[in-house]
């Protein structure tokens, strides 16, 4: 954490950054919120621990961000990652973000281009967790009945309050599809269908672009498992296609590129 | 319409004892379309339930439309075009696939009855294909039975007239 | 308000044989938005038509379904009549109550109900169309054709002859291919380069034509009316201008000893050299590769020896842009070489050689003048074997079709040996006689009846030297699998027709379609045998398929008639059933994030970035742009747009969606 305000001070000071993008305490000891370090005195309040799960780089996008000045952000792996994806959709040139990488010890490192944060992605470990796998494994050992059943049950408890659009990073559409009444996709109504319908346009949308920062879930009032349903589709994504989401600059969106070759057994 | 064309359904089903398996076929235009034209022109006799919708190649069929085929009551839907390398648009078809797998592991992973979803190839030439698969399709349907666990779209949601 | 036209045709019995088109009208009339329903026994004859145009004018309709056939069918039918009416020909769709409904079902009211229904959907739909307008194209009225070979030339004189200029581009240093390098050719043992030359020199002196020679095509970019060609013209090391073809240069070069391509590696040439005597453009090229003083740094002879000072050491290669509206591809094909059959020596035995070999054996002006001798020795062969079919119609060596000429040229080839060494043996070892075209059978007839050459009905399975003799093992099929065993002097390998080796690079720069022997695969097998699938790209010759020469000239002739065609108008017009990105007043413009996920997915480079900036230049954003030159209407790149800001004119969200909603 010291070394953390250290380097944002030091930032601040010399200019380099106008705000740095980081984590106070929240309204509990289970929270964190989102800081917008303005003054190098203000640095001290940063901190990083478990509580730090909100990805910040929803930020980098908002335009009353963009308008405070060249900002720092506090990032996990799943931020780095958010910020190369970025780079790769056109979102932000290069050197606009600086990013301070803090990993599980504690370390800082200071990363201003997008080469120098791939660099950096290249060292840290990719895949799921073996609890995340035991996660998705538990569904998919049900049989359909129980999938139905299990997700109904869930999805029905949507309110469709779209938190979890707000606060995924990689929704950052001007006009949300939700927001098309010409032809009207998704009904507007916490209604059945229109839940299940919202629910597999967002993992659509995010398949092969997911960072797996998990802020979905977090946001989520109703504490539905919708992670669950990006996560699948990015082990799929990574097993069928290869795709690596915020690893790397190359532009592979996998739902936009194809191999003559790619498998599948349902075609008839 | 689209409210009393449900009602239509339902009172069908009512009257027959037999339920008759409700099916919507989005089709690429260059290749499964004229191979179901050429059942046609072969007079090849398959199965009334379905309803074919052309979309000029696969790559423009939005797995949405998926989803609000079922909501509007289908109780299966058919996926079908070019076989890979043949699209007429050279890579549409590519792209479709790539989307399918990936949709239908969702489908999968939530419960959704995929054994309702059947995709295909089906070229210019194979028109006894196209009979054979609706045939085949509409038996393991009709022995699925109705898909009434499927939500229904609500029908004041329809799309307003457009002047 | 919607005013929609339903008209449910009878087609005869064919439609009204199985379905009620009175039931489906009067269905249909009751639909939200129609307000004119009528069926008849023919929509689309004369009556028919007008009864369409007559409801327009007299109903005011903004939309129309026609409920019979398939839209593949008379789809242009209608809308020329909707056109004529006055309304936009997109306004109006047709529901195919025939091939998809009436030929494929019993008359039983789930029949007819289901048309019913297929009609409810396209009046979903075309309630939802909006009028779309041609796009118009402007066109280059200049053609490029890429090979210098028959089929090139062909093409060439022919769009030359029709008033449009023509830029031939040849890599060899000159024009005339593989025909150049045959002494006669089948079925009428014409003199290959008789019937040739002339042909070559009008290519050069035609004031439409534009010849580059010893010349490579760098790039293509564009699109149909509209491609920008990078062409290189590697360096010959002479001034054009200054040659005058007088032949000193290749006399006094000290080296002689390289194969000569032409002579397909039987005879030498020199490092200056012209390829063959009636090489057109007559100028030599230095093979630098084999010169002594650009490997070496000395010599300089023939500088030394011209007499107009045309050599030039320092010549580089020049990248030459030019703007053309069509390309036609006749970049021909090669043979397998011996070294491809292992049972046939590995090609280290000089005496198993190829047809095109042989050919140069034939040619007066090839390296043995005429006469047919053993590479090995020169000495005049007493028996010659010629095996057809060698590489060809064999899965097993990765070829399975059928070479097309080869049945001809060995018979051609056979009776040429024949004509030469009266008291010679021939014999041709064969699995079919494919000889189709015209004369051909008459041709083959006579090498066997009239030339006396043995036609042996199996296949050779191996050939060994032995005492400087070639013994041929194979197998007379006719006679139960006789094994037959015979000593030649010289063998003629009937080696399979392929692609170049870089036809598939020249396919991705030109963005066509191959298949996997690499030949150019044309639009369609029957119908469209010289287009392709790129727009305003045409094939000829060769390199879409094994052919012979009259085939090769009919395809040129072919695909020149249709470069003729799009040059006929100063416009193009397409399809408008394109993409489009939304645009919007400010401070919106455009809903679209610029994300360019569609970039990457569009097959035909359609999507553009277009820079929104303020008055001052300040970038504002970057949005996508369709190029609508380009864009083929797949709709890929509408289904993958997350935010629903691209969407394809004549089949929209919209129309989809109430197709669907239909139901």
């Amino acid at each position: 954490m010291q070394a953390l305000q250290e380097q944002a001070r030091k930032l601040l000071e010399d200019q380099t950054v106008k705000v740095v993008i980081g984590y106070a305490p929240g309204s509990d000891e289970e929270r964190a919120r989102a800081l917008f370090v303005r003054t190098p005195q203000q640095a001290e309040q940063l901190i990083f621990d478990q509580r730090c799960r909100q990805n910040l780089a929803t930020y980098l996008l908002k335009p009353e961000v963009k308008a405070l000045g060249r900002p720092a952000v506090v990032a996990g792996v799943a931020t780095l990652r958010t910020i190369l994806q970025y780079a790769v959709e056109n979102q932000l040139q290069d050197q606009a973000v600086v990013a301070l990488a803090v990993d599980g010890n504690g370390q800082v490192t200071t990363l201003s281009t997008f080469s120098q944060i791939e660099e950096y992605l290249a060292t840290c470990p990719r895949g799921l967790t073996p609890e995340q796998e035991q996660e998705l494994a538990r569904i998919e050992q049900m049989s359909r009945e129980e999938r139905w059943a299990f997700w109904s049950q869930q999805l029905s408890r949507c309110l469709k309050c779209y938190a979890c659009r707000a606060a995924c990073p990689l929704c950052y559409c001007a006009r949300c599809i939700t927001e098309v009444n010409q032809p009207q996709w998704i009904p507007v109504a916490a209604d059945p269908f229109g839940n299940l319908e919202w629910n597999v346009v967002r993992a659509m949308h995010l398949a092969g672009r997911c960072v797996d920062c998990g802020s979905c879930r977090e946001a989520c009032p109703e504490d539905i498992p919708i992670d669950l349903l990006n996560r699948l589709l990015a082990r799929e994504t990574l097993t069928h296609f290869g795709a690596a989401p915020g690893y790397s600059l190359r532009r592979e969106y996998a739902l936009a590129v194809f191999r003559p070759d790619d498998k599948e057994d349902f075609i008839r | 319409m689209a409210e009393s064309a449900v009602v239509e359904a339902a009172n069908r089903t009512a009257a027959t004892s037999a339920f008759e398996p409700r099916i919507v076929a989005f089709v690429c235009n260059w290749c499964t379309y004229a191979g179901a034209d050429l059942t046609g022109t072969s007079r090849i006799r398959y199965a009334t339930n379905v309803r074919v919708l052309r979309l000029p190649c696969t790559g423009r069929i939005d797995f949405m439309l998926i989803l609000q085929a079922f909501g509007q009551g289908a109780d299966g839907v058919m996926v079908s075009g070019c076989h890979p390398g043949d699209c007429h648009y050279t890579a549409g078809n590519f792209h479709a696939r790539r989307r399918w797998i990936v949709f239908r592991e969702l489908l999968d992973f939530l419960g959704v009855d995929v054994r309702r979803i059947c995709f295909s190839w089906v070229s210019a030439a194979e028109g006894a294909k196209w009979a054979d698969l609706v045939n085949q399709f509409v038996q393991e349907i009709r022995a699925l039975g109705p898909y009434r666990e499927f939500p229904r779209r609500l029908p004041q949601l329809k799309p307003a007239e457009v002047c | 308000m919607p005013r929609i036209g339903v008209f449910v045709c009878h087609c005869g019995e064919n439609i009204a044989g199985t379905v009620d088109p009175a039931a489906v009208a009067e269905a249909a009339a009751r639909f939200p938005g129609v307000v004119h329903s009528v069926h008849y026994t023919y929509m689309c004859s004369e009556p028919g038509q007008n009864l369409i145009k007559e409801a327009i004018r007299e109903k005011r309709l903004t939309g129309v379904v026609v409920a019979a056939c398939s839209p593949r069918m008379h789809e242009p039918t209608f809308r020329r009549a909707c056109a004529e009416a006055g309304l936009n020909p997109y306004l109006c769709e047709m529901a195919n109550l025939r091939e998809h409904c009436s030929w494929v079902h019993e008359k039983v009211p789930a029949t007819t109900q289901k048309a019913i229904d297929l009609v409810r959907i396209q009046v979903e739909k075309v309630k939802r169309n909006r009028p779309l307008y041609p796009i118009k194209v402007p066109v280059t009225k200049r053609a490029m054709v890429l090979g210098g070979g028959i089929a090139g030339i062909q093409a060439a004189l022919d769009i030359a002859n029709a008033g449009h200029k023509v830029i031939l581009v040849e890599r060899e240093p000159s024009i005339g291919g593989h025909m150049a390098q045959l002494s006669e050719t089948f079925p009428t043992l014409d003199c290959s380069q008789c019937i040739l030359t002339p042909r070559m020199v009008e290519v050069a002196q035609h004031p439409n034509i534009t010849l580059y020679t010893y010349s490579e095509l760098e790039s293509l970019s564009g699109f149909v009316g509209n491609f920008k060609a990078r062409i290189r013209k590697k360096a010959r090391s002479i001034d054009e201008k200054l040659c005058t073809g007088c032949g000193v240069c290749m006399q006094k070069c000290p080296t002689k000893k390289i194969p000569s391509e032409f002579n397909a590696g039987l005879g030498m040439r020199p490092a200056i050299y012209v390829p063959f005597p009636q090489a057109v453009p007559n100028k030599p090229v230095i093979d630098r590769a084999n010169c002594v003083f650009f490997q070496k740094g000395r010599c300089r002879v023939c500088e030394k020896f011209c007499p107009t000072k045309a050599i030039r050491f320092d010549q580089q290669d020049e990248i030459i842009e030019v703007d053309v509206g069509a390309v036609v591809v006749a970049t021909g094909y090669t043979v397998k070489p011996t070294s491809f059959f292992p049972e046939y020596g590995y090609g280290e035995c000089p005496d198993v050689i190829t047809g095109l070999h042989f050919e140069r054996l034939a040619s007066a002006s090839g390296p043995t003048g005429g006469v047919i001798r053993r590479p090995s020795d020169g000495r005049i062969p007493e028996t010659v074997v010629f095996i057809a079919c060698a590489g060809s119609r064999d899965p097993a060596k990765g070829i399975s079709y059928c070479s097309k000429i080869c049945c001809m040229y060995t018979a051609k080839h056979a009776m040429l040996y024949r004509h030469k060494v009266p008291q010679g043996r021939a014999y041709v070892f064969y699995m079919d006689i494919r000889a189709g075209g015209k004369m051909y059978e008459e041709f083959v007839r006579r090498a066997i009846e009239e030339d006396q050459v043995n036609y042996v009905r199996g296949r050779v399975a191996r050939i060994y030297e032995r005492d400087g003799r070639l013994v041929v093992c194979g197998v007379d099929t006719l006679l139960n699998g006789r094994p037959v065993e015979l000593e030649a002097d010289l063998v003629v390998l009937a080696t399979a027709m392929v692609a170049h080796e870089d036809a598939e690079t020249l396919a991705q720069k030109l963005k066509v379609s191959y298949d996997t022997d690499r030949f150019l695969s044309e639009a369609h097998p029957k119908l469209r045998p010289v287009e392709m699938n790129t727009a305003g790209i045409f094939v000829a010759g060769a390199c879409q398929a094994p052919k012979d020469i009259p085939e090769a000239v009919a395809q040129a002739s072919g695909a020149a008639s249709k470069v003729a065609g799009l040059f006929s108008q100063d416009e193009l017009t397409r399809e408008p059933v394109v993409a489009v990105v939304n645009r919007a007043p400010p401070p919106i413009w455009s809903t679209c994030v610029g994300c360019f996920l569609c970039e990457s997915a569009c097959a035909y480079q359609a999507i553009e970035r277009e820079e929104i900036r303020t008055r001052d230049g300040q970038l504002i954003k970057t949005v996508a742009r369709v190029n609508p030159g380009l864009c083929q209407g797949c709709g890929t790149c509408v289904a993958l747009c997350r935010s629903r800001s691209i969407d394809l004119q004549g089949f929209t969200n919209e129309q989809i969606f109430a197709e669907v909603l239909a139901l």
